[in-house]
């Protein structure tokens, strides 16, 4: 029987390991070619590098980061220190049920909402918005476990001594830092490699010039990979391949750190 | 004629329909330590998180009586932080915060507002003196809390309280979760502290309560059995129920 587990566990390794090695491998030599990573791509995207389509998904998640840090911390703060529990659950199984709405959805509800109601057009806002109104559900759901998961000894800890409650939800989030930051980083993830919310709201295939307002058009990775093998032939798929690899070792930083956070108390 | 700090007058107590304390009245002597005893789930843990006022978080909880502290009722006070630094708690697990042995200290200092450097430094290192735990921990302060043994911890947990220099001490089942040498060195503490403290204690040891306290209080399945003098107490037990615990034959 031992065996039989052992061989189970070796194939799905191998089976996850030459996945990444097939994906990183084919696109880690173009990283080299001159321009790569500091280029506009030339030629309908046979020449040339990446560079603004690095610039987009960078833009893109810092402003994902400012909206989902306030938003995403005040709401899990709020459902696992202050609400009633009836509403705490209530709430939470909305930020479930939000969790698993399909993502190509959110794009839809993106476009009609931010770029149509709101006119903000296709726009760098729009997709941030439309991004931040999926990774807010996803950060919420983790982070209020983490929250609660704080002793009660040490909330009762923080009260004996006479702090308000402000201060002990100060002491709660000191607590759970590594939670936070683990879940933090899992967001920030999902929000780079997620494909279908941006292409609607706020990617184009091709940009002349980098971002300059909000309510500019960006490129950003994932779209740029999709436009190139939906749309050009084998002389621009390299250009998705570097892509790719380059997303899949951002991919393997993140989780990495989570891993070392996750193993890491908090002190 | 002792002091009284606490006097409390006819306190039922009530988890929802569940009545877990029983119209008890009893007065606490100041600057004794008064220890708390009797069997699982008769109400001795509730009877002190209710003198911090600590199940007002519990919802469906609800008391009936009077605590009077220095006479005055408890439950109508409005600042229940200052109250709070003056009649302070320690529980049973230790609870040190995430932070460094000394800002675990001086947490209650800082939440109190002061910001002289100097005093905080003098009152750190008061309370672990105190606490019997200078000497261990002298060399290692900016080191983080968890890193010390449970003992350690414990010890660490009652100087923080002693930092804000408070009137009374409750400490719920302090050393259930500590070895005995480390039991020991709390227990020692807790004698010394009590010449300048009011300290309360629960425990379900009897061994420990006639080691140090100098009053007792037996509750049992919510109601006071027997209260008095430590000694008087263990010499002639007023109740049947009493003597059967202090021959160990329930509890």
């Amino acid at each position: 029987m031992k065996w039989f587990f052992r061989l189970t566990s070796y194939a799905v390794l191998i089976l996850m390991f030459s996945v990444i090695v097939l994906i990183i491998l084919p696109g880690v030599r173009y990283f080299f070619r001159p321009g790569f990573f500091t280029d506009f791509p030339r030629a309908s995207m046979t020449e040339g590098g990446v560079f603004p389509s690095i610039f987009g998904s960078l833009i893109l998640i810092s402003l994902v980061f400012v909206i989902v840090i306030p938003v995403g911390l005040l709401g899990s703060i709020f459902i696992a220190e202050f609400s009633s529990k009836r509403l705490s659950v209530v709430l939470q199984s909305l930020a479930g049920t939000m969790n698993s709405i399909p993502s190509i959805v959110y794009g839809l509800f993106g476009l009609s909402f931010f770029c149509v109601n709101l006119g903000l057009r296709t726009s760098l806002i729009s997709a941030s918005l439309t991004l931040s109104t999926m990774a807010i559900p996803f950060f919420i759901n983790s982070a209020v476990e983490f929250l609660r998961s704080v002793p009660k000894e040490l909330r009762e800890g923080v009260i004996a001594l006479g702090a308000n409650r402000f201060e002990t939800t100060l002491m709660v989030i000191r607590s759970s830092k590594n939670g936070l930051l683990t879940t933090l980083m899992l967001t920030l993830g999902r929000a780079f490699s997620e494909t279908a919310p941006i292409l609607i709201t706020g990617a184009v295939f091709y940009a002349t010039k980098l971002p300059s307002k909000l309510t500019d058009p960006i490129m950003t990775l994932p779209t740029s990979i999709y436009a190139i093998i939906m749309n050009l032939g084998e002389t621009a798929r390299w250009m998705a391949q570097g892509m790719a690899s380059m997303m899949t070792l951002v991919m393997i930083v993140i989780y990495s750190i989570v891993q070392i956070l996750r193993r890491r108390t908090n002190g | 004629m002792d002091e009284v700090v606490f006097e409390i007058r006819d306190l039922c107590a009530n988890y929802g329909t569940h009545r877990v304390l029983d119209h008890i009245n009893v007065k606490i002597k100041s600057k004794k330590i008064t220890a708390i005893m009797g069997p699982s789930g008769c109400g001795k843990s509730t009877f002190l998180r209710i003198l911090n006022r600590l199940n007002d978080l519990i919802e469906d909880f609800s008391i009936t009586g009077q605590i009077l502290y220095k006479g005055q009722d408890i439950y109508k006070i409005k600042e229940l932080n200052l109250y709070r630094r003056q009649v302070t708690m320690v529980f049973q697990r230790p609870n040190p915060f995430p932070m460094s042995i000394f800002d675990n200290v001086a947490y209650g200092l800082k939440i109190m507002g002061i910001k002289d450097k100097e005093l905080v430094k003098q009152r750190v290192q008061e309370a672990l003196k105190k606490a019997a735990l200078w000497d261990e921990v002298k060399d290692k302060l900016k080191k983080p809390a968890v890193q010390l043994s449970g003992g350690q911890q414990q010890r660490l947990c009652i100087a923080r309280a002693l930092a804000i220099e408070p009137e009374v001490i409750l400490l719920d089942e302090p050393t259930s979760a500590l070895d005995p040498i480390a039991t020991t060195k709390i227990e020692r503490l807790l004698e010394t502290l009590s010449e300048q403290y009011t300290v309360i204690i629960v425990t379900h040891s009897m061994g420990q309560a006639l080691r140090i306290s100098d009053e007792l209080i037996f509750l049992y399945q919510g109601r006071l059995i027997e209260y008095g003098m430590t000694s008087d107490v263990v010499k002639a037990p007023n109740h049947e129920m009493t003597r059967q615990f202090l021959t160990g034959k329930i509890g």
